[in-house]
Order: C-alpha cells, then sequence, then structure tokens
C-alpha cells in the first residue's frame, strides 16, 4: 500500500510545490511496467552520434550504440524530493579535456506503466563539449536525476523533450559551471502527460553562461510545472531563462524561475523572460519570476506577462485568407517559436518544432 | 460586383451605418469620402466580416453570392481584399510565411494548386520591387518596426500578391508622405485598375485622387450616403469642407 506519506512526496501545502499534481504518482510507484512494446523508429533523429534506448529505465544495449557513455552506478544522488528515488543504474557521459561527443547524444525513454528512477552524469572537463537529446515517450512515471559537472570553458547543449502520451514526467538537473563554462538547457513538454521540471543552476565560477528555459504546451486536465533556480556565486556570470507557457481546455502550466545573485557576483547579467498564452479562459497559466541579488553591481532584467491571442492580429490573418484554426496555429507557433530557438542544431530544433506544431495541429 | 443594400451594421451597441446602399460594377473606382466618424472605417470592417461588427439589416452581394454569412477567410477567398488603415504588427512571423500560407489557404478554398515556395518568392519580389520594399523586409516579421509608410506599402505589397477582384483601401493614404504617396498610387492603378475588377477607396483627403482617378465619389455622412457625384465632387470637397456638403444635401 501507498500514499504520498509513504513515498514522502510534497504536497501542495509546500510552497514550491503548490502548483504541482503528484496525485497520479503513488498509483504509478506500484504498478508494473506492461513490457508492451513501443514502437521507437520515429523518436530517433538519426544524428549521428550515440544513442541509448532505456525501456522502463532498463537499457536496451541491442538497441542502443553507447559510444563513451557507461551505464552503472553513477554516483550520484540527490535530496530532492523526487530525485532522491532516483538510486542505483544509470548512464554516465564523462568527457576528458578537449574532448567532444561523435555528435549529439540521443537518449531515448520509454515508459510502459509503472515507475522508473534514473540517475545520470554529464561530467565535461576542461574545454570539452557535448549536446544531449533526450525524449521521453510511452505512459508511466519517469523520474530522472541528471547531474551536470561542466570543467573550466566547457559547453553543453541539453535539450529534452517530453512526448509521453500519457502518465507523469520529472526531471531534475543539478548544474555546476566553472569557469567560462556554458549550459544551453531547453525543455519541451508537448505530451499527454504531467510534468514537474526542476533545476538547480550554479555558476560556481566567473564568466559562465547558464541557458535554462523551454516551452510548456497543456491541454486537458494537464498539469505542467517548472521550478528553475539559477545561483550566481561568481562574477561576470550571465544567465538567461525564457519560458513559454500555452494552456488550453482546464489545463494548468506553471513556472517558477529564480535568479540568485551572491553578494560576490558582480557584474552578474541575468535575464527571465516568462510569457504565458492562454488559449482558453478555463485553463490557467502561474507565472512566478523571483530575483533574490546581495551584489550591488549587477543587470537583472525580467518580464512576466499572461495573455490570450490578439484579436486584432487573429482578424488581420483572416482578413487575408487564413482558416481561424490556422490563424491560432500561426499566432501560437510564432509565440513558442522563442523558447526553441536556443537548440544549437538545426535538425534537433526543427524536431522540437515539429512536435509542437503537431501539439498545435492536434490542439487548435 | 458588390451590390450593398440598406445595410446597417452596429458596433459595441452602437449603430453606425444607417441604410447604406451602394453598388460598385466591375471595373470602377469609387472613392467613400466623409467626416470623422461618419462609418467609414466601419463599412470596411463590416464588409471583410470583423468581429465585433455585426450587421442588424440589409444585404451584400458580392460577385452574386451572399457576402454577408461568409466567414472572413472565405471573403478573401472570394476575391475580396482589405487593405487597414493600421496594419498590425506580428512578431515571429515573417511576411513571406504569412502571405504564403495566406495565398494557398485561399487557393485551396478555390480549389486551385498550392504555390511552392521558389513560386512564391518570385511573385513576392516582383510586387516588392514594383512598390520600392525591399526584399530584406518581406523576411522580416509581419510589419514589426516597420513605419508607417512601409506598412501600407506592405499592404499593397500583400495585394499585388493576393491578386484580389475588389479592394477595400481604407485610408491607406494617411501617413504618406508625397512620394510613397504616388508609389502606392501607382501600385492601386496597376494592381486593380482592369476590367475584371474594383477599388473602394476610404479616405479623409482627395490627393490620393490625384494618383488613382475615381469614377464614382460618394459623401457618407452619419452612416449614410448622402451625395454622389463624378471626380470632381471630391474637388468640391476639397474646397467646401465637409460640413457645407453635408449641410446642403440636408437642407
Amino acid at each position: 500500500m501507498s500514499s504520498p506519506a509513504i513515498l514522502g512526496l510534497p504536497s501542495p501545502r509546500d510552497e514550491a510545490w503548490r502548483w504541482s499534481d503528484l496525485s497520479a504518482l503513488p498509483a504509478l510507484a506500484e504498478a508494473s511496467p506492461t513490457g508492451g512494446v513501443i514502437d521507437t523508429s520515429g523518436f530517433w533523429l538519426n544524428l549521428g552520434g550515440p544513442r541509448l534506448l532505456f525501456v522502463d529505465g532498463r537499457l536496451d544495449a541491442g538497441l542502443s550504440d553507447p559510444g563513451p557513455i557507461t551505464c552503472g552506478a553513477t554516483g550520484v544522488a540527490s535530496a530532492h524530493a523526487l530525485a532522491r528515488l532516483a538510486t542505483g543504474d544509470g548512464w554516465a557521459l564523462r568527457l576528458g579535456a578537449d574532448h567532444a561527443a561523435a555528435g549529439p547524444v540521443e537518449i531515448v525513454h520509454v515508459a510502459t506503466g509503472g515507475a522508473s528512477h534514473l540517475p545520470a552524469l554529464i561530467e565535461l572537463a576542461d574545454d570539452a563539449q557535448a549536446s544531449v537529446v533526450e525524449t521521453f515517450v510511452g505512459d508511466g512515471w519517469a523520474n530522472r536525476l541528471l547531474s551536470i559537472r561542466l570543467g573550466r570553458s566547457a559547453r553543453l547543449m541539453r535539450s529534452a523533450r517530453l512526448l509521453q502520451a500519457s502518465g507523469f514526467v520529472s526531471l531534475r538537473d543539478e548544474a555546476e559551471l566553472a569557469e567560462g563554462a556554458s549550459l544551453i538547457a531547453t525543455v519541451l513538454g508537448a505530451g499527454g502527460q504531467g510534468t514537474r521540471i526542476d533545476a538547480a543552476v550554479t555558476l560556481a565560477a566567473p564568466g559562465a553562461f547558464a541557458e535554462y528555459g523551454g516551452a510548456l504546451l497543456a491541454r486537458d486536465d494537464q498539469r505542467h510545472d517548472a521550478a528553475v533556480a539559477v545561483r550566481h556565486a561568481a562574477p561576470n556570470g550571465t544567465s538567461r531563462q525564457l519560458w513559454r507557457a500555452v494552456a488550453d481546455d482546464r489545463a494548468a502550466a506553471s513556472i517558477a524561475a529564480r535568479v540568485e545573485v551572491a553578494r560576490d557576483a558582480q557584474k552578474t547579467d541575468g535575464e527571465q523572460s516568462l510569457r504565458g498564452l492562454l488559449l482558453r479562459r478555463t485553463a490557467t497559466i502561474n507565472l512566478k519570476p523571483e530575483l533574490e541579488i546581495f551584489a550591488d553591481d549587477v543587470k537583472c532584467a525580467h518580464g512576466a506577462t499572461v495573455g490570450e491571442l490578439d484579436a486584432r492580429a487573429l482578424f488581420y490573418l483572416e482578413s487575408r485568407g487564413l482558416p481561424p484554426a490556422q490563424a491560432k496555429a500561426l499566432l501560437t507557433r510564432a509565440f513558442v517559436a522563442d523558447a526553441l530557438g536556443r537548440i544549437g542544431e538545426e535538425a534537433v530544433r526543427e524536431a522540437f518544432a515539429a512536435d509542437a506544431e503537431a501539439w498545435l495541429e492536434a490542439t487548435l | 460586383m458588390l451590390t450593398i443594400s440598406n445595410l446597417h451594421a452596429e458596433t459595441a451597441g452602437k449603430a453606425i451605418l444607417k441604410g447604406l446602399s451602394l453598388t460598385i460594377n466591375a471595373g470602377e473606382i469609387h472613392a467613400i469620402m466623409g467626416p470623422n466618424g461618419a462609418g467609414k472605417s466601419t463599412l470596411g470592417y463590416t464588409l471583410a466580416g470583423r468581429p465585433g461588427y455585426e450587421v442588424t439589416d440589409g444585404s451584400v452581394t458580392f460577385l452574386g453570392e451572399d457576402l454577408l454569412e461568409k466567414a472572413p477567410h472565405e471573403r478573401a477567398a472570394a476575391g475580396l481584399f482589405l487593405g487597414f488603415q493600421y496594419p498590425v504588427e506580428i512578431p515571429g512571423v515573417s511576411n513571406v510565411q504569412f502571405l504564403r500560407t495566406a495565398l494557398n489557404a485561399q487557393r485551396r478554398l478555390r480549389g486551385q494548386a498550392e504555390l511552392s515556395g521558389g513560386e512564391f518568392l518570385k511573385v513576392a519580389r516582383a510586387q516588392a520591387d514594383a512598390l520600392g520594399l525591399n526584399m530584406d523586409m518581406l523576411k522580416r516579421p509581419v510589419n514589426v518596426g516597420f513605419s508607417g509608410g512601409e506598412k501600407k506599402r506592405n499592404e499593397m505589397v500583400q495585394m499585388g500578391i493576393i491578386d484580389p477582384r475588389l479592394a477595400i483601401l481604407d485610408e491607406t493614404d494617411s501617413g504618406l508622405d508625397i512620394d510613397a504617396l504616388r508609389t502606392v498610387g501607382d501600385g492601386i492603378n496597376r494592381i486593380m485598375r482592369a476590367p475584371d475588377k474594383a477599388v473602394l477607396l476610404i479616405t479623409h483627403y482627395q490627393r490620393l485622387l490625384d494618383y488613382v482617378k475615381p469614377d464614382f465619389v460618394h459623401v457618407l455622412a452619419d452612416g449614410r450616403i448622402v451625395r454622389s457625384g463624378g471626380a470632381e465632387l471630391a474637388l468640391e470637397l476639397e474646397r467646401e469642407g465637409y460640413a457645407e456638403t453635408v449641410r446642403e444635401q440636408a437642407a
């Protein structure tokens, strides 16, 4: 028998979880995967790099080509309320100084029901660089912990798309950036699952660059929820948090984005842009930008707005011949596009844009 | 081509058009002039089907079909084009993407083959060149960062690409300097002066009519056409003012 208390799940009374709906998780944690076969052929981008397929959290070695990635104990652990469950075997990408993975790493996570908890580590030594694309499909609860350690001037592009038909995906990223390191993380929630995205990014040394953002598209009774904290612990750091949330029907999309600037982190350049688009008035969008600044010479811009599609723009498009659904889709796509534009590889960016497009076509 | 009979329309609960009748035949250029608040823009919006503009009486036939029962995009596909007084800025959507989507949506509705990207760009480039709009501007988001004159020129480029049967141009001359006015006027003549097309110019001032010579000029006051005449009526209005003309008519 399982309950939130037994699992130790946070409740909505906890400020950091007030917009989350974790009520489906106890049952999923108890359930067993059906082990059904899900065709993943459409989810590989075939970028020529290493590829890993995890089914219910277990590596399918036959369909994987891990390259430099090792699977097994990672040594990664977290005290985070959900990520603490991600113990045991996982995957790790460790690159030595000046190394780069041969092409973007593709990881597809298939869930067939039940729950899987998987830890992972990306550790890039000085000047190393990598790009990792994760895709979540199927049903069930995929719970992930990713620890990111970037050496001096290391560069990581991390992209995740949450495309499960149902169930829940929870991500917890914990990143630490050394001097001049760069992390660009983009998350797209465009499936039918509930979502919780948690990230804690620390710019631990001068001149680091961190970008964490994405697009959350919610419909029906879905809840998408992101809580990202970027901490500037050293001077001359730059951070960007650009999120776009779209909600239809009775869905709720929520984004809490936090920037912390420590006393020593002078010349910090932080920017937050949180924007929500309500496709129906029964939907909900919550935006919570937070700034906590202890240094005195910093630039932190932030904006948070929620609105509906511009009626004047819709009529303008329709008067030129666009049917209403197409006009809405065009405006909504433009709204979302900013958030996906930071993905470096064109093939990945286009795949994410196509997923967003498919969501819009199914919704509008 | 267009027959408006006893049209009554209201917006925000206020009656604006109060029994307007007007017939436009193919090959004709009509100008509607009138003081502020007479209902000029309401006429354009009502004909194009803007939400919030409600027809309470009367009828409009366009090319033999009931215009008022069509949705805005169907009116466009039927051949109606509204040039906006205040073209809307649409961040994140490029002109090229917008216009190609629009043109192909119209063609689909008419049962015509869609244009490929290459075919479309050729048409777009020709229209942009003719109106002195840099092709780079067509690749930028719709009207974002455009000056008033550039927005109006962009409306004409759109008209050239869409190639409508009837263009209703709502104060297309406002915000234009004298050179831009000539360019836009030339554009209207080039695109729309044809035996199977027609134009309804909605304007405050006579000056656009120097470049686009109307066959008929109408004075709109308090939701009705109170006077009609030839091109010379516009000159008279310019000379005498609306107040005089409207009063004469009421008397």
